[in-house]
């Protein structure tokens, strides 16, 4: 009898070590993933904060191309309409960022 | 002196025209028409000015007010609304024409400065347009909306011809 209960202990545990796993890797860990949308010629969020070696990315959701640009540190240059951009944070700091079109759009990433 | 002048005109002409209250139709086609006179002097711009900087300019102007007339057309058309002719928009015409006039005849930094100095003073009037008319006066939520979201670039955009205003002095 007890050996038929053993399969669905091991299932279940498989499945809880599955879903754990699940849960941590898109809670942190260097493959998490933040996104930047800009909409209305603004970035939102404005402020974003990431872990060092993580990934975030611009989508622009307006009809006209911005920019994501902190002088000197990176720059996506023109960011088409509908277009998205991709910056590895591989230096921990604070950087301020504009878009050199609209240069009132402001946006600030924090790389911990 | 040309160039004093029609600032003076493009920055009097939204307080003129707009003694009353535009109807959605009315908004709809001031919308239009102030970004295809934008899109006129871009145009001239991109091919006759000097500087790099003020041909990149021209050509985002070109790109940004063509895609905000696209929007704004889709919409009219799918709220069935027909932009109607008004005297908002026909003094923005003629401020248009007038300045694609002056700026032809001239060519080189002169070319670039008058060019610049009326971007400022053109986004400054269509800015005051947007907030003490436009906005107000939108009757559908739909057509408010697209001007409300379409209002900061057109901050940005004047910021970013009086930095390079400011380069020039």
């Amino acid at each position: 009898m007890s050996h038929r209960v053993i399969p669905v202990v091991v299932v279940a545990l498989a499945g809880a070590a599955g879903l754990w796993f699940a849960a941590s890797g898109a809670a942190a860990g260097p493959s998490a993933k933040h996104t930047v949308t800009i909409e209305a010629t603004s970035y939102k969020p404005e402020t974003i904060t990431v872990k060092k070696g993580e990934s975030v990315t611009w989508v622009n959701k307006d009809p006209f191309p911005h920019t994501v640009t902190a002088a000197g540190k990176f720059d996506s240059k023109s960011i088409a309409a509908n277009g998205k951009w991709t910056y590895k944070a591989t230096k921990a700091g604070e950087f301020s960022y504009i878009c050199t079109l609209h240069p009132n759009m402001k946006g600030t990433i924090k790389v911990e | 002196m040309n160039v004093k002048l029609l600032l003076a005109a493009v920055l009097a002409a939204p307080a003129l025209a707009f003694a009353q209250a535009p109807n959605d139709a009315q908004i709809a086609h001031i919308v239009v028409t102030a970004n295809q006179v934008d899109i006129d002097a871009g145009k001239l711009a991109q091919g006759k000015a000097k500087s790099k900087e003020v041909k990149d300019f021209a050509k985002q102007m070109v790109t940004d007010h063509s895609a905000v007339n696209k929007q704004a057309k889709d919409l009219a058309a799918k709220l069935k609304v027909k932009p109607e002719d008004n005297p908002t928009s026909q003094s923005l015409k003629k401020g248009g024409e007038d300045n694609v006039k002056t700026l032809k005849g001239l060519k080189g930094d002169a070319f670039d400065k008058a060019y610049v100095d009326h971007e400022v003073a053109y986004h400054q009037a269509v800015l005051d347009a947007i907030d003490k008319t436009l906005i107000p006066s939108a009757k559908n939520a739909e057509l408010k909306d697209l001007i409300v979201k379409v209002r900061p670039a057109f901050v940005g955009h004047l910021e970013h011809a009086k930095m390079i205003q400011s380069k020039m002095k």
